[in-house]
């Protein structure tokens, strides 16, 4: 009886985290594929329609949109905040006194929310009370006429910058905790040999951070065709779609034309591209060798 | 480093070098900064020059944002959610991880990877089912909503973080405790507690900032102003006050600025617990 009773013990530890979450993730998230299948407008039972949703997506123009505006927002992200944290992870890692300063100063932006940063940006944006002014006083004429979020052919571009902003930072202390890992003896061994700056870089630490620069790259990608929140936050997709992309669309669909079954759908088609990539990446960095196993 | 002999080329990559560095920390801090002065002019002064210093130092911009905002009432919503959500996680994930980091018992391998994978599954797989869930049920648009949600997805992550903290203390103590007669709870409570509180600060902290700064779920559920959360309430406020650009500027820094002095006086702390997870060595 008594042991018994000691046996139940880790379970009653366990099952209150654990039951919030499949109720509140674990069941919805499974529920999300199979109403994929239905016309449901989110109140009442919805019908049931196959695979209408997911021809319909096929089908749809904003989608293709939405899809390519993912990529080119991934192909901004997998190389200049990547370039950016790794340069300055490098050189503040040779930095003694001031090292800690400068983390804690490039991490800021992304301790804050999106919803201010993306709101603070759209008043620097502005095109005629923001940064524009101050561009015409020193003279850019042109750069002073620009709509940075009005202006479809740019605007995508400018919330990313913005993204960017608050994102490089965060890329910078990963790879400076990734840098600081290395055993120092390598570095020393590599000078014996005559190792110049550069070639100390490209032998040891690249090769010493190849794990998180996997783990970075794969995170980018994914996260990629999931980011949501600057983009709601300053254009809503806007205007005429050139800023689209696959979440501000999905929720677009849910909550402003109650079209939950679609919604579903694409949620279901977003989940499936990241899975693909996440395996595809995978499998490149195995072949690259970035990955030991 | 001082003993090397300063030649042109180290002259150039040295001046090459601090002037990205200060730049990339200008770069990141004047923005903030920058709105920071705004706040204190004019708004005739910020739609013609929204850089550098005010010529006019004003305080209005800010009894009156904090008065129109509502901000009081929102600072409430957001506090109060922060420390439910707060006391809620630590309660189920510090259970939750002492179980699995310190307890033998069938299925425990089945948790651990269960918590593990949930960490990467993003909210637009459940936000649809849930808003409609939590709509038939009548919980959209009051406080549960958010503070079950916000429970909800913060389990995974910070039971990571603290599973792998507690791995680190020894078995062994746990142990003398109940030899002297505690049973597993008060061992956890006595022991195993006292020794976690730095993480437990940690997860804290991050789960004040995940709330605080939390849009989309917050955006979605809530709708009258009088639950919003600081957040939310800042994006609705500068929409209906588009036009006033310095209200713009004093409503960001109200918003930001208990992040910003926690993470002053944390940064450490941010700095770790964000990015635990990420580093595998």
């Amino acid at each position: 009886m008594k042991t018994k009773k000691r046996n139940m013990v880790p379970y009653f530890f366990i099952l209150p985290a654990f039951l919030i979450h499949v109720c509140i993730v674990a069941i919805p998230s499974l529920s999300t594929f199979v109403m994929s299948l239905y016309d449901w407008n989110g109140l009442g039972n919805g019908k049931f329609i196959g695979l209408d949703n997911f021809i319909e997506i096929f089908q749809d123009p904003i989608v293709k949109k939405a899809i390519w505006h993912n990529i080119q927002w991934l192909l901004i992200f997998i190389t200049i905040p990547l370039i950016l944290g790794f340069t300055a992870a490098i050189l503040i890692s040779s930095l003694h006194r001031s090292q800690m300063l400068f983390r804690t100063i490039y991490f800021i932006p992304y301790v804050i929310s999106a919803a201010v940063a993306g709101r603070i940006w759209m008043a620097y944006m502005n095109p005629y009370y923001g940064l524009n002014n101050f561009f015409a006083k020193i003279g850019l004429e042109s750069l002073s006429k620009m709509q940075w979020l009005g202006n479809p052919k740019i605007s995508l571009f400018s919330v990313a910058f913005v993204d960017n902003w608050h994102w490089w930072g965060f890329i910078m202390v990963l790879f400076l905790g990734a840098l600081q890992q290395i055993d120092p003896t390598l570095y020393e061994a590599a000078r014996v040999d005559g190792a110049n700056r550069f070639q100390e870089l490209w032998h040891v630490s690249i090769p010493g951070i190849r794990p998180t620069i996997a783990f970075v790259l794969i995170m980018t990608i994914m996260w990629s065709f999931l980011t949501f929140d600057y983009v709601y936050v300053m254009t809503k997709g806007g205007p005429a779609y050139s800023t689209e992309i696959l979440a501000t669309y999905i929720y677009g669909n849910a909550f402003v034309k109650y079209r939950a079954g679609y919604a579903n759908a694409l949620c279901v088609v977003q989940s499936v591209i990241c899975i693909f990539i996440y395996f595809f990446q995978k499998w490149v960095s195995k072949k690259g060798g970035l990955e030991d196993d | 480093m001082t003993k090397k002999r300063m030649t042109g080329k180290g002259i150039l990559f040295g001046f090459l070098k601090w002037f990205f560095l200060i730049g990339m920390a200008a770069f990141a801090a004047v923005p903030l900064i920058q709105v920071l002065l705004n706040s204190f002019r004019s708004d005739a002064e910020c739609k013609t020059m929204p850089i550098g210093f005010p010529d006019q130092w004003t305080l209005d911009n800010w009894s009156e944002t904090w008065k129109i905002g509502g901000y009081a009432t929102a600072y409430f919503n957001s506090i109060f959610t922060a420390a439910v959500v707060i006391v809620l996680v630590l309660t189920v994930t510090g259970l939750g991880a002492y179980a699995i980091s310190k307890l033998e018992f069938k299925g425990r391998e089945f948790f651990n990877a269960y918590f593990f994978v949930a960490i990467s599954l993003p909210g637009f797989l459940y936000i649809v089912p849930d808003y409609f869930a939590m709509n038939s049920i009548g919980l959209v648009d009051t406080r549960w909503s958010l503070i079950i949600i916000y429970t909800a997805t913060n389990i995974p992550f910070n039971m990571l973080l603290l599973k792998t903290f507690l791995s680190g203390i020894p078995r062994e103590l746990e142990e003398a405790a109940k030899i002297d007669g505690c049973n597993e709870l008060n061992s956890f409570l006595k022991i195993t507690l006292p020794l976690a509180k730095p993480m437990f600060l940690t997860i804290a902290i991050l789960v004040f900032v995940n709330v605080w700064n939390e849009f989309l779920w917050s955006n979605t559920f809530i709708s009258s102003d009088a639950l919003k959360l600081v957040a939310t309430r800042f994006v609705k406020f500068t929409g209906e006050h588009s036009s006033n650009m310095a209200r713009i500027y004093t409503a960001s820094c109200i918003t930001i600025a208990p992040i910003i002095i926690l993470y002053l006086f944390f940064s450490r702390k941010f700095i770790e617990g964000m990015t635990s997870g990420s580093v595998k060595g």
